[in-house]
């Protein structure tokens, strides 16, 4: 789990995220509507997404750097060479089940339509999982550990 | 009706003789089935929405199993639970588990199971957004999307055989029928309007629970930045809306996002969890 996760992590963390505006957006000093503008950046200006505040993005445009609207922003779909398949986990994956002694017949198991449609059930791994959970006086505690306080709100109209 | 009422009238008349002539014909049970095909459509209830969800859970485990990570598990399961506690079914029988698969993808189980993939926790960076994904999918058991598509296929599924006998006998052919079905509603995918609905309510019931609101549309921005020809994404990117066609729904939420933006996002405990 250790190593894997590091490994998907890493890219995620090194480097700026290549990002395009949908619309035509002012470069803010700081992440708040009221705060200065730097520039305006026009629709679908290139920009490096560096990191989220709440609602907004720092960026790293052509005229510096601000903050915009992190739900104007598209990260660019990374292509090609970049990441490639990550058919690196698949690999994983098999080795994983091997040594799991449990389905090794079936080589890659996951979760693909046709796994789900050959899926046998496991009782077993239900009655672990029943297991695990967890009660609502439980929960409150966690959140309350984490500083989590509950609001009032209310679901959108329909 | 009138056809079950002219069966059991027929049992009635028919001389026990020809009853013993036709051994492979239980009458009872036909009986049963004819009563039963008028009722497929009524709603199914709380007390048969549960035992349905385990059935389907059990099979989803067959395709892949919990991560061994026992309080990986009991961590998922704390922030899942106290979001649930936030909504109106807070009482269901909430469980949450970590699959051990590659894949990126989460699934939410009627009567209130949901599994989030090993592919899709290691691509977060924090607590809210875990929450923000464990919020869409408590708003698909809420709203009973899968169980309303299950039962909508039910007669299909069942081939003739009443949904009220899969729901009755655990163990029968038309039970296990129905399960399977069930099973495979997660690679055919659910309304695109559904999806966009989970993705709002998600939204609020990450808010409730104190949470960072932009914690799922931050996970649809990552997401967006993988290659669509990943086969890890596949399944999840032809069952559910495009990542950038979600986020632009979800501007529609942008009063009720930045009022819950300053919230907790719980970096570090959740990458304590992963660290470990």
């Amino acid at each position: 789990m250790r190593r894997l996760a590091l490994l998907l992590l890493l890219p995620l963390a090194a480097a700026a995220e290549p990002a395009t505006l949908i619309r035509a957006s002012d470069l803010k000093e700081a992440p708040a509507t009221d705060a200065p503008t730097l520039a305006s950046l026009p629709e679908n200006a290139a920009v490096e997404a560096l990191e989220r505040k709440g609602g907004w993005t720092r960026v790293r445009a052509a005229d510096g750097e601000g903050w915009v609207r992190m739900l104007a922003l598209r990260f660019a779909s990374s292509g090609n060479a970049k990441q490639g398949d990550s058919g690196i986990a698949q690999v994983v994956n098999v080795a994983r089940t091997g040594t799991s002694g449990t389905q090794v017949t079936t080589g890659v198991r996951g979760l693909d339509a046709e796994q789900l449609a050959n899926a046998r059930p496991n009782p077993a791994e239900l009655a672990k999982m029943e297991s695990l959970a967890t009660d609502r006086a439980g929960a409150e505690a966690f959140a309350a550990q984490g500083k989590l306080a509950p609001a009032r709100v209310e679901y959108p109209k329909p | 009706m009138r056809s079950a009422l002219f069966l059991a009238m027929l049992a009635l008349v028919l001389p026990a003789q020809a009853q013993f002539r036709l051994p492979n014909i239980d009458v009872n049970r036909l009986v049963d089935t004819v009563k039963n095909v008028g009722r497929a459509t009524q709603e199914i209830a709380e007390p048969e929405e549960i035992p349905i969800g385990r059935d389907v859970a059990a099979r989803l485990l067959g395709a892949a199993p919990l991560v061994p990570d026992m309080a990986l598990q009991r961590y998922v399961n704390h922030v899942g639970r106290w979001l649930a506690a936030q909504t109106e079914r807070p009482d269901l029988p909430w469980q949450f588990g970590v699959l051990d698969a590659p894949q990126l993808n989460a699934f939410a189980v009627p009567g209130g199971t949901v599994f989030i993939t090993r592919g899709l926790l290691e691509r977060m960076q924090s607590e809210a957004e875990l929450a923000g994904v464990l919020a869409h999918e408590i708003a698909h058991v809420l709203r009973k999307h899968h169980l309303t598509a299950i039962q909508k296929g039910a007669r299909a599924a069942l081939a003739g055989e009443a949904l009220n006998v899969a729901l009755a006998d655990r163990g029968g052919a038309a039970r296990e029928r129905l399960i399977a079905f069930g099973t495979e509603m997660y690679s055919r995918g659910l309304d695109k309007a559904d999806e966009l609905e989970a993705d709002r309510l998600g939204v609020v019931i990450a808010a409730r629970a104190g949470y960072d609101a932009y914690g799922l549309p931050a996970v649809l921005q990552r997401l967006q930045a993988v290659n669509p020809e990943d086969s890890a994404v596949a399944l999840m990117f032809r069952t559910h809306p495009a990542p950038s066609e979600r986020l632009g729904a979800l501007e529609a939420m942008q009063a009720t996002l930045d009022a819950h933006a300053g919230r907790p996002q719980l970096a570090e405990r959740f990458k304590a969890q992963m660290r470990r």
